[in-house]
């Protein structure tokens, strides 16, 4: 009884039904989140007394990067399960999520890159997080190069899933690389078990903002999670009542 | 206002990150409308070809 809810979660139209139906909840309060976290981390929040206003980069740059890795895994975990249970609606959630997380962990790189030249004094350095991070999104590009090889969309499914199954492993590498290696990143300021290295002021943008940009990845995978749902129906009764619309 | 925009000195990479930003915000949401409007097309073209057929 209680494994119905996953069961629905498999069926093409219930789940194209209800992407639908949450994605402009997810949309609306994402753009209010990131509105107010636009205003608090630019107006209200103190400037740093090493960084001056240049830490206010951390309002774009940590929500990007951190979700480059939730995503990440999200697209592997969402692969292993349609690779194991063979649902269709899993793969295409998979699809769904690699095109978003390209683009987080490509504005993580670019925004850390312009945070690292007035901190650092170098855009780039070969470092174990940027290097790492760089390898996420090559990770995603690959993904999506080796999905666009196929013309059959069942074998493109099954051959990224173990792609995006292996390449979990570079996930806590980015994570821990701070920890790990000596590294010219800062560490985490952020802690789930720990106390957070960050004032209050200034820790609270940072959290509307990751909110904010986690409810935009969701409504953004819903609407690409319907197309890629369609693709897959060739030939079902409810398609012609779903797109009637 | 204009000591806000200078933002301390750091203008020249504070506004980019955020503009690099908007931009891949903007670019996800026509991205993921225009694949679910080609999909939906492609979904209708099939169905109008499957019922030509019968």
């Amino acid at each position: 009884m209680t494994w119905v809810w996953f069961h629905r979660l498999g069926s093409p139209p219930y789940i194209y039904r209800l992407a639908g139906r949450l994605t402009p909840w997810f949309g609306w309060i994402a753009a209010v989140l990131l509105l107010g976290a636009l205003f608090d981390g630019l107006v209200i929040a103190p400037p740093d007394y090493q960084q001056g206003d240049g830490f206010r980069i951390i309002y774009v740059h940590v929500p990007t990067a951190v979700l480059s890795l939730t995503i990440y895994t999200s697209m592997a975990v969402a692969a292993a399960v349609g690779l194991i249970w063979r649902i269709k609606v899993a793969h295409a959630a998979a699809a769904a999520c690699a095109p978003v997380g390209a683009s987080f962990a490509a504005v993580a790189l670019a925004t850390g890159m312009l945070w690292g030249k007035p901190m650092w004094g170098t855009y780039w350095v070969w470092d174990p997080r940027l290097t790492s991070e760089l390898l996420t999104f090559f990770l995603y590009l690959g993904y999506m190069g080796l999905r666009a090889s196929f013309d059959d969309l069942q074998r493109a499914d099954r051959a990224s899933a173990v792609l995006a199954i292996v390449g979990v492993v570079n996930v806590p590498i980015v994570k821990y690389s701070v920890v790990w290696w000596n590294s010219l990143h800062q560490g985490s300021s952020l802690s789930l078990t720990g106390k957070d290295t960050i004032a209050t002021p200034m820790l609270v943008p940072l959290l509307v903002s990751m909110l904010g940009f986690t409810l935009f990845f969701a409504a953004i995978v819903l609407v690409r999670l319907r197309a890629e749902v369609l693709r897959r129906e060739r030939a079902a009764s409810w398609i012609g009542e779903a797109i009637a619309t | 206002m204009s000591h806000f925009f200078a933002m301390g000195g750091y203008a020249r990479y504070l506004w980019p990150s955020y503009g690099v930003t908007l931009l891949a915000v903007i670019l996800n949401i026509i991205w993921a409308r225009g694949l679910l409007r080609r999909a939906k097309t492609d979904a209708r073209r099939r169905l109008a070809m499957q019922s030509e057929a019968r």
